[in-house]
């Protein structure tokens, strides 16, 4: 008998992640990650077959247990996981003089290393038997550009991008990689950009499509995780309203 | 806070300060100073503060309270 196909979402219990796994909850089943599980259970109850819905719960600051726990919890549910969505983000605006190994390290840890070994697992045969066909890591519009006090993160989504790039290539044709690359949107992790209303007003003046809403990315996300996309792969789909092309003085 | 002094020495580029500083007579004075003092704030004191409530706080002192009323 088959296993019951499940698509993975890290940083699901709030804000973009918490908005895809609702709208993949539609189609598929979806395993919902995060750190809080009132936070994941909350989601889960919002979410289409709330009874089909799995809740992961680890901390992928701690990556160097990511291996063993998934492993563990993917053989436990005797599951397969068909695709993976790596929503988890940290960002902090900090400014060069203000880095430390720790905030290297939270912010590494969460945005791009979490995710490498997360794949390591889902491509290990004895735990997800080749079942994998799909990753999108989400990433930023900052990725291919610089911002002030942004110096760590955007490193890090840069870094996201490269390894989705070549996981793309050593993967085909059996799984397809790519990454989407939000602008701004209001979540619980950019609320430090929206903080000051007038800044943040000024700041969406600089989208020529206006403010975006966790709806565009995951309509995004929708379409790479379909076979509408069957010949993409390896790709950054900057999804920011025009942010990054409008170069008007 | 027994460290705030040096810390936010540190992010305004002298040795030492004294309550009384007025935040913009320090010549490293611009926004990305803000973002610092604002990361301080949130890294070392756990506590949420905006730019506008930094420049609000006008002096180190005025700062250190602001710091200090909200981990309370």
């Amino acid at each position: 008998m088959s296993k019951v196909q499940y698509i993975l979402v890290t940083g699901a219990s709030s804000g973009i992640g918490s908005f895809i796994s609702k709208c993949l909850s539609q189609n598929y089943n979806v395993i919902i990650h995060g750190r809080n599980t009132d936070k994941i259970n909350q989601v889960i109850s919002e979410c289409n077959n709330p009874d089909k819905q799995l809740a992961f719960v680890t901390d992928l600051q701690q990556f160097e247990e990511i291996e063993a726990v998934l492993g563990k919890f993917i053989i436990e549910k005797d599951i397969e996981v068909i695709g993976f969505v790596h929503c988890a983000g940290f960002m902090n605006m900090l400014p060069a003089k203000m880095m430390s190994v720790a905030a290297i390290q939270k912010t590494f840890s969460t945005n791009l290393f979490s995710a490498a070994m997360i794949v390591k697992v889902l491509l290990q045969r004895k735990v997800n038997a080749g079942a994998l066909k799909n990753v999108v890591f989400i990433s930023s519009n900052i990725s291919n550009f610089g911002a002030k006090a942004f110096s760590l993160y955007s490193a890090s989504k840069a870094g996201i991008d490269g390894l989705m790039r070549s996981l793309a290539v050593e993967l085909a044709p059996d799984v397809r990689v790519n990454s989407v690359l939000p602008g701004a949107i209001h979540t619980p992790m950019t609320s430090a950009i929206f903080q000051d209303e007038e800044k943040a007003k000024s700041m969406l003046s600089t989208y020529p499509l206006g403010e975006g809403f966790p709806e565009d990315i995951s309509n995004m996300v929708e379409f790479l995780l379909s076979d509408k996309s069957k010949w993409i792969t390896g790709q950054q789909f900057t999804v920011d309203g025009g942010r990054t092309i409008d170069i008007s003085g | 806070m027994e460290n705030f002094d040096v810390e936010i020495a540190e992010i305004l580029e002298v040795d030492s300060v004294n309550m009384e500083d007025h935040l913009t007579s320090f010549d490293c004075w611009d926004s990305l100073t803000i973002l610092s003092i604002i990361a301080l704030a949130s890294e070392t004191y756990h506590v949420t503060i905006s730019a506008s409530d930094v420049n609000g706080a006008a002096s180190v002192g005025g700062l250190k309270s602001l710091i200090q009323t909200k981990v309370k």
